[in-house]
């Protein structure tokens, strides 16, 4: 509990001159942000997690990659911070570039050898979707597969010249 | 605003801090390795002109960050060990969305990252302070922005569609589970929930009004908001959640709490 009669400690005139300032500054720019910012400009970015609508007949987008390994097998690329160090959602916002230079996909490659130096290399990278359709809201169908980019890495063994 | 709300707010908060660089937004430290061709960096980083994250670099601001954060949180170096903690979040969670994924949970946290150290020493708990006043209220107002500014974008990127859209499928899909297509397989639930979330967000800013058990009816709200949130598709916004402890009368914890949580400190 509080004592009777506390202290009170005010603040000199500049010290709540330069907090309103910066106060009102800050709330401005976050405001800006939103209504009409970008990402680029995190923290003053849209406040924008889940903000788009997604059209009851529209569909829904989930982004993968897949490699072939060294060994010849296919596997699904971990896009995990302990996977390659990326997340699935930030090969989703670079989707464009991986899309128009395929060869970026290398970097996903020297990445996961990078972390997994003892894992066999990969060899192909496929950038890859799969697309399920809505209708009035619900999912339809079976999903279905779309390559996007694909990319054979020249030495399989060393990524971007990583790892030797 | 009495000091002991500071008091414990610090404990908390840089303590959430320490939880947050090695169990929650751990990324960054990933981002050590990954080559740069996939660091994209926002304008902030450009501005300072920070570098691509490298090994060595990560685990730097790593040590910085989290040895910063303990000291603050027992109470020592309040404006030092803070102001040193809160340029190292700045440049952990620059990192972390440096790499085309922003995340819009870590904005209150870094408002009372940036204000906590500007009210000093709070050891005598009884003592009212408008320092402390006005960094409380920066908390609750950056928290209040979150969700409010979070409806504004809705109607900005998706208009009225959003409410009536099909976003909670969307998501639940991408992320689901059993009780994800448990819920989806009631009729016209999602649409109820996602014209809820909205009309929430748009009133958020009541909780900057609101006293006594409305306040912690519409705090116990929001904390349950963020539990469904994070059952259905593992999304926890613990950033935010923490700080809505700014709204709490924690100056009124018991005082034998209070001189029970110091000595643990000490």
């Amino acid at each position: 509990m509080l004592d009777p009669a506390p202290v009170i400690r005010r603040l000199p005139r500049a010290g709540l001159a330069w907090r309103s300032a910066v106060a009102v500054a800050f709330l401005v720019l976050l405001v800006l942000g939103t209504v009409q910012g970008n990402d680029d400009r995190w923290p003053f970015a849209p406040m924008s997690q889940y903000a788009f609508a997604v059209d009851l007949d529209g569909e829904i987008r989930s982004t993968r990659i897949e490699a072939v390994t060294t060994a010849g097998t296919r596997t699904v690329v971990p896009l995990t911070p302990g996977g390659v160090g990326l997340r699935r959602a930030e090969v989703e916002g670079q989707l464009g570039r991986f899309v128009d230079d395929p060869a970026l996909l290398e970097a996903v490659a020297a990445a996961a050898a990078q972390r997994h130096p003892g894992r066999p290399r990969y060899a192909r990278l496929e950038l890859r979707q799969t697309v399920s359709r809505l209708v009035a809201g619900e999912v339809v169908g079976p999903p279905q597969d779309v390559l996007l980019s694909a990319w054979d890495v020249p030495d399989p063994q060393h990524p971007l010249g990583c790892c030797r | 605003m009495a000091l002991g709300r500071i008091a414990v707010l610090r404990f908390v908060l840089y303590a959430f801090v320490v939880l947050d660089a090695l169990h929650l937004t751990t990324w960054p430290l990933d981002h050590g390795d990954v080559p740069a061709q996939l660091y994209r960096p926002i304008l902030l980083r450009r501005l300072l002109d920070l570098p691509a994250p490298t090994e060595t670099s990560v685990r730097v601001v790593l040590v910085v960050l989290v040895a910063s954060a303990v000291v603050a949180a027992l109470g020592r170096l309040p404006r030092a060990a803070g102001w040193v903690c809160a340029a190292a979040y700045l440049e952990w969670t620059s990192n972390a969305f440096s790499y085309s994924k922003i995340d819009h949970d870590h904005v209150a946290l870094l408002v009372a990252l940036l204000v906590l150290p500007t009210v000093g020493p709070a050891r005598d708990a009884a003592v009212r302070s408008e320092a402390a006043g006005w960094a409380v209220r920066c908390v609750q107002v950056a928290t209040v922005c979150t969700y409010f500014l979070a409806a504004l974008a809705k109607m900005r990127f998706g208009g009225w569609d959003w409410a009536n859209g099909a976003i909670f499928t969307w998501a639940f899909s991408r992320r689901g589970s059993d009780l994800t297509d448990a819920l989806l397989a009631v009729p016209h639930l999602v649409l109820v929930m996602q014209w809820g979330v909205l009309v929430a967000e748009f009133l958020s800013p009541v909780l900057l009004w609101l006293r006594g058990r409305a306040l912690a009816a519409a705090v116990a709200f929001w904390v349950l908001f963020h539990v469904g949130t994070y059952l259905t598709i593992g999304i926890h916004f613990l950033p935010t959640v923490v700080c809505l402890l700014a709204f709490v009368p924690l100056e009124r914890l018991p005082r034998a709490g209070r001189s029970g949580a110091g000595r643990s400190r000490a």
